[in-house]
């Protein structure tokens, strides 16, 4: 079934703050300098509304809204969650705009990843009882779990993920927002330090302080911005559930995938710009297969032959940083603006996640 | 109750024990208060032979848990159990570098722990 928010709210403006290790600064005054940026870009002014995800690891709304003079504020929401989260608020904010409960909603993502709070002692659910008595917390060892049974069941090995982070720092030479830059040689690569195995430090995505923030509105106010063309959220059984799960490698994109397609009416091979979350470096070649961007039994020659150099034209979160994804799509907004086309992008949260199609004609 | 106790109760004896619903045979771990399947609070525990299979495993070089810093290398694992239930836990009594998905397991307890060696 077709979804009737598509083509009715625009990305009419992308903001950032530089990434850094160490910001020195609040959150409140990295998600405020990353508004204003988008505000400005946006050519709007204000906004009525105002999004954020976030792991009580950032500024609220109502406080960026009150730094920012959006007084008397309207619909405000603070949403729990990280990287599940960046494709879907897109659809957040789509929806507030298709059905007139506001005309202009900014959406941020502001944190301190490395010098604050960080993500790799986040929790992983209630399952930790039973995980954390053995020395197993945060993210990083759930999703090499999920790694290892996933090269296992592929064939894939170790020169196919540098391949992955490889084109990600060759991506990322020319972006000088990115904290990683320099070519990472098979060499290097198999000399890097393994965090929980498979991963290596460098197959991990960088931790960082910063913020990202997107304007979202009307397609009447900003007829040239790229349009929110289709999201979906949504997961299921899988590496999230390892107790129960029939394929523990399984990630939000085998739910989200057929439905992108099926509510969008469009298909893989429409894709320009694919920007998928690559928080670790493994979600590449599986998201690429679920979405059908590849054919799942030639996706070890496809990264070898580097075929996937237009993922994440920026870097993405393993070499240009990682604000919970939200640098991804403001990427994807900044790809159409220069040359047009269809971008899809990703939120994974484990089996859980989120996907949008953004379109500028 | 936390359907958690009786679970560890059994730990200390040196038992690893999982749930079976009584209305439809389903075999539950983790331990929950009723059947996922079913939706039936009628769950009796009972000891597992002790035998698994590694699903999957990873070997932790850099530990987030600090009780646990200082340790590494340490392998996770899951297990699967001829019981029909998969069970997480360490794999122990062997090099890090010998364990692989597939290796058959054999249960056995440290610090009152369901710990996994190379059977
Ligand atoms: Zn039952």
């Amino acid at each position: 079934m077709r979804q009737e928010l598509g083509g009715r709210a625009a990305v009419a403006g992308v903001g950032m703050t530089a990434l850094s290790r160490g910001s020195g600064r609040s959150e409140l005054e990295l998600a405020v300098e990353a508004c204003r940026g988008a505000l400005a870009d946006a050519g709007v002014g204000t906004a009525d509304a105002v999004l954020s995800y976030h792991m009580n690891d950032s500024v609220g709304a109502v406080q960026v809204a009150r730094a920012l003079r959006i007084e008397p504020v309207g619909w405000h929401n603070d949403i729990s969650g990280g990287g599940t989260q960046c494709a879907s608020i897109l659809g957040d904010a789509a929806m507030l705009i298709a059905s007139g409960v506001a005309r202009t909603v900014l959406i941020y993502r502001a944190m301190n990843g490395r010098s604050g709070k960080r993500m790799n002692v986040a929790s992983i659910g209630p399952q930790e009882a039973f995980t954390v008595p053995y020395g197993m917390a945060g993210p990083i060892p759930l999703f090499a779990l999920a790694a290892q049974r996933y090269l296992y069941d592929t064939g894939l090995t170790e020169e196919h993920l540098h391949a992955v982070v490889a084109q990600s720092r060759d991506n990322a030479a020319g972006n000088p927002r990115a904290l990683r830059r320099e070519p990472l040689s098979l060499e290097d690569y198999l000399a890097a330090p393994f965090v929980s195995t498979p991963l290596r430090n460098v197959d991990c995505c960088q931790e960082t302080d910063g913020a990202c923030a997107l304007v979202v509105t009307g397609v009447s106010r900003a007829p040239d911005a790229p349009r929110i063309h289709t999201v979906v959220r949504g997961g299921g059984s899988g590496c999230s559930t390892m107790d129960v799960a029939d394929d523990v490698t399984r990630i939000f994109s085998g739910y989200v995938a057929p439905r992108l397609w099926d509510e969008s009416g469009m298909s893989p091979g429409q894709v320009d710009v694919p920007v998928l979350y690559d928080a670790y470096s493994w979600l590449v070649p599986r998201q690429l297969a679920d979405f059908g961007l590849a054919e799942p039994g030639d996706i070890g020659d496809y990264l070898l032959k580097r075929a996937h150099a237009r993922v994440n034209p920026h870097g993405g979160l393993l070499s240009e940083g990682y604000v919970h994804g939200l640098n991804n799509v403001a990427q994807a907004v900044r790809e159409l603006r220069r040359a047009g086309g269809v971008a899809l992008v990703t939120g994974f949260g484990g089996s859980y996640g989120s996907a949008a199609l953004i379109e500028r004609s | 109750m936390s359907p958690y106790a009786p679970y560890w109760e059994a730990c200390r004896r040196g038992e690893l024990v999982i749930q079976t619903c009584t209305a439809c045979a389903h075999r539950i771990h983790l331990p929950a208060a009723d059947c996922p399947r079913c939706g039936s609070t009628a769950l009796t525990w009972a000891s597992v032979l002790g035998h698994g299979t590694v699903h999957t495993f990873t070997v932790v070089h850099r530990s987030f848990v600090a009780s646990h810093r200082g340790r590494e290398p340490y392998t996770l694992a899951w297990v699967d159990l001829p019981e029909g239930v998969r069970v997480f836990g360490s794999v122990v009594g062997c090099a890090p570098e010998d364990v692989r998905i597939g290796l058959p397991v054999t249960l056995t307890f440290e610090d009152d722990l369901p710990v996994w060696r190379p059977a």
